[in-house]
């Protein structure tokens, strides 16, 4: 796709998987940056036809949110920002929506949303299908990258993990720029600076400032 | 086949790397007529292309963003498929280095892998270079002069006859390259400068600052270990047209925002001189030599599908033949030509000599409450040089110390690793000391990852290889490219003089972490064959890996019976054969090659020039 035919079809694909296919453009780094900058003006992104039009589907997004920044440890309002033009999320849910366990895991966080430990229930003491899909869901956001929940378990159960091999896939390149742990390590993710020269030699924002919302 | 056959050329270079480029285009500034033959592809539109393949790779290996075939359902693509094969690092690792139908260099396994890469691309394997311009040290070009060791260069950093010092070609090379340092950092083991770099330095990291102040006097055999600025092919300011560095942690495999010089710069400077010609998807295949020992004409194959059919054979002549195809593929150029009795090999050196800088990682994390702040900042912007010479060099190999900025990510992967581990309740990355099975999530999660991401660094120690003939680049009598053509076969060791300065590096490496009160988390790689016991006995081992930095195989002397080419990079046997790259160099030294390949690339081109005006 030639950037000229990406500009046409505008910044957000309809069809959450083609927008996972889509081409990284420098349209699309800079989508990261000047987010909060296009709120302010109104963004295309915002005001484009509705992604979701089953409302069940949007129940089961909020409480996938809500789950995501219980397990991550991010601030709901910085994983998906009211106003989104990245829309990392729908690519998110609907990777994660794919998985048998999904509604499980959906149903046994919404009876438990209020417990002190339900991050607990969720990560360690549920059972495997659920427990290694949580793990998953929170790689895919730390990463950006999909861990089969089987691959999961299986290096948990074995005796020398490092010599068992897994296959990560990216989701997007639009994915790998938005993983959390670059975030949570107080930095920008190789090769997707958002920052100037010389920042290096100075130190960062604030552990906050990344990941809680304001 | 010749896309035009009326472009008559002057000089045929075969390779489009950083020597070839170089030359061709001070050739075409000066009115010659070039033709360059580049086994792999021309450049995609943008780099797009090239951060698309990088963003969505799960193993972000230098090539990633060069070779869109690595892999077919999980495995890797069978080398005797591939037109343009190459070594790559995952074809490279323990699992797959003897496996011919997935590496593309062939190995015996009795000897320890050669670990190193390159690219068969325009622009070849400087694309995916860090960016390092260091100049050698004085002694580098006279081992066997100072420490009995090995072989003097027929060239000298500096002299009284300008026509051997390579003083003036290293000022020209950093500006070709657009090197960003300060000069008062660098005048240190006698190096010495008539000139400024063209752009300040690129400021120290807070990991490189941190070690600084907590080495400060630290002293190895009464040499005083200093953090210093490593000069780079990076932008500190805009040069050349293109933009200073954001920091992008990314100069290995590829900056998005070519602030780093990669050769394509070079190159567009030398189409646009209106010269030079490129042939992408063209591989030269046979250097043919007339009875009166000059080269005539060489032959090429040219294809247009990575993986397709041949689509053309053809010759090319010219006044004068370039060779720049790296120090694999231009001694397997050489071996393969008249029918494999070989040419410009009286000496028989050719392929001989292989050498790299065999690397010793180690890392560390620095103590609680100390956080470095990796994972930003260009790849390496310090180092510690005192040790790259000193009298020690009679006995054992001198290197020097890369300080790395992407915490733990060339030794274990990380942030991905540690991330897994602590979610998944595993210990890989051996940081998480939480029980097994048990994930971290939400608060606590971020906080450890946190604590830990921001504590790591690592040193890296380029350890000079001596120059040893049975490390060699031959024909493998068996395997084959796409084309028909014989792959490289490799035998590879190291010598005692090299493992006792790899020796040296690893109580070097933990000298420095007892100092900054860091703790040690280097491991040698289980099952690897990339290491080595020392001492001999001990059951201790040294784990290395491959630079990239592959050097030696067609030497330059002071005759023709000792090296291959002579202080002109020219061929002994053949008058209008010149040999360039690093594959010159008769000795490794400690610097990372560029810089100094680049300086003889730019004398060599004047040395052409001048033999085009008198004949």
């Amino acid at each position: 796709m030639s950037d000229l035919e990406h500009e046409k079809q505008g910044p957000i694909a309809q069809d959450t998987n083609e927008q996972a296919m889509m081409p990284l453009t420098r349209r699309t780094i800079l989508t990261g940056a000047a987010a909060t900058a296009a709120a302010a003006v109104g963004s295309v992104g915002a005001q484009a036809a509705p992604l979701t039009p089953n409302q069940q589907t949007d129940k089961q997004l909020d409480l996938f949110l809500e789950l995501s920044a219980v397990l991550t440890g991010v601030a709901k309002a910085k994983l998906a920002p009211g106003v989104d033009p990245i829309k990392i999320k729908l690519e998110y849910f609907a990777q994660a929506k794919k998985e048998h366990a999904f509604a499980q895991l959906l149903d046994l966080f919404s009876r438990n949303r209020n417990a002190p430990n339900v991050g607990d229930i969720i990560c360690n003491k549920s059972e495997p299908n659920v427990r290694f899909l949580a793990r998953s869901v929170m790689l895919m956001w730390y990463l950006g990258a999909w861990y089969d929940p089987k691959d999961l378990r299986r290096l948990a159960d074995s005796q020398k993990p490092e010599d068992e091999k897994v296959f990560p896939v990216i989701i997007s390149p639009k994915a790998y720029t938005q993983g959390w742990v670059w975030r949570v390590a107080q930095t920008h993710p190789m090769g997707a600076s958002e920052w100037t020269f010389g920042h290096w030699a100075n130190k960062p924002p604030t552990l906050d400032s990344f990941i809680k919302s304001a | 086949m010749c896309a035009d056959k009326t472009f008559d050329p002057d000089v045929v270079i075969v390779g489009s790397g950083v020597a070839g480029a170089l030359i061709a285009k001070q050739l075409g500034l000066a009115g010659r007529k070039v033709l360059m033959l580049e086994a792999g592809a021309e450049m995609p539109a943008d780099v797009d292309e090239y951060m698309n393949r990088f963003f969505m790779a799960s193993a972000k290996v230098p090539e990633i963003p060069y070779t869109p075939d690595l892999f077919t359902n999980r495995k890797l693509t069978d080398p005797k498929t591939v037109n343009a094969g190459r070594p790559t690092v995952l074809s490279l690792d323990k699992d797959n280095w003897l496996k011919p139908e997935e590496s593309y260099l062939i190995q015996d396994g009795k000897k320890v892998p050669f670990g190193s890469t390159y690219e068969r691309i325009n622009g070849g394997t400087v694309r995916h270079w860090l960016g390092t311009s260091l100049r050698f040290v004085p002694n580098d070009f006279e081992m066997h002069k100072r420490y009995g060791r090995f072989v003097d260069w027929p060239l000298r950093y500096d002299s009284d006859d300008k026509n051997i010092s390579l003083k003036a070609w290293y000022a020209e090379a950093e500006k070709e390259i657009g090197v960003s340092a300060d000069v008062k950092d660098q005048q240190h083991l006698g190096i010495t400068f008539d000139q400024k770099y063209p752009m300040p330095a690129i400021p120290l990291s807070l990991v490189d600052t941190s070690i600084s102040d907590g080495i400060a006097d630290l002293k190895h055999d009464d040499i005083l270990l200093q953090v210093r600025s490593t000069p780079a092919g990076r932008n500190s300011q805009p040069y050349q047209n293109r933009r200073a560095c954001a920091g992008n942690t990314n100069c290995i495999p590829i900056c998005p925002i070519q602030a780093k010089y990669d050769p394509s710069v070079t190159l567009a400077d030398a189409l646009r001189t209106g010269n030079v010609k490129i042939l992408y998807r063209t591989v030269a295949n046979e250097v043919v030599v007339d009875v009166n020992g000059r080269v005539r004409e060489i032959k090429y194959i040219q294809y247009k599908e990575d993986k397709g059919p041949a689509t053309g054979r053809d010759s090319v002549s010219a006044k004068v033949y370039v060779l720049a195809a790296n120090a694999i593929e231009t001694p397997r150029l050489l071996l393969m030509s008249m029918g494999r009795k070989g040419v410009a090999n009286s000496s028989g050196l050719v392929g001989k000599n292989l050498m790299d800088h065999p690397l010793y990682l180690a890392w560390a994390l620095m103590p609680e409450g100390k956080p470095v702040y990796p994972y930003r900042g260009p790849l390496s912007t310090a180092g510690i040089e005192d040790l790259r010479d000193g009298k020690f060099r009679s006995e054992r190999a001198a290197f020097r110390i890369e300080i790395g900025n992407e915490g733990w990510n060339f030794p274990i992967g990380d942030p991905n690793t540690t991330t897994l581990d602590f979610i998944n309740g595993i210990n890989i990355s051996h940081l998480n000391d939480g029980p097994r099975g048990q994930a971290l999530f939400g608060h606590d999660l971020v906080t450890k990852l946190n604590s830990v991401l921001t504590r790591q660094f690592r040193l890296g120690f380029l350890v000079e290889q001596s120059p040893d003939e049975s490390n060699q680049v031959t024909l493998s009598n068996k395997f084959t490219d796409r084309l028909g053509l014989p792959r490289p076969q490799i035998t590879y060791d190291l010598s005692d003089y090299t493992k006792k300065g790899m020796a040296e590096a690893k109580r070097v490496a933990t000298l420095i972490f007892d100092r900054l009160g860091a703790t040690e988390f280097t491991k040698a790689r289980p099952n690897d064959p990339s290491q080595f016991e020392w001492p001999v006995g001990s059951g201790q081992r040294i784990d290395f890996y491959g630079s990239g930095h592959i050097v030696g195989t067609y030497r330059m002397g002071t005759d023709r019976s000792n090296s291959v080419v002579n202080a002109d990079q020219r061929s002994w046997d053949h008058d209008n054969l010149y040999l360039v790259g690093s594959g010159t160099f008769p000795t490794v030294a400690t610097a990372n090659p560029t810089l100094t390949l680049a300086a003889l690339s730019l004398r060599t081109a004047e040395k052409i020039n001048q033999a085009l005006t008198l004949r």
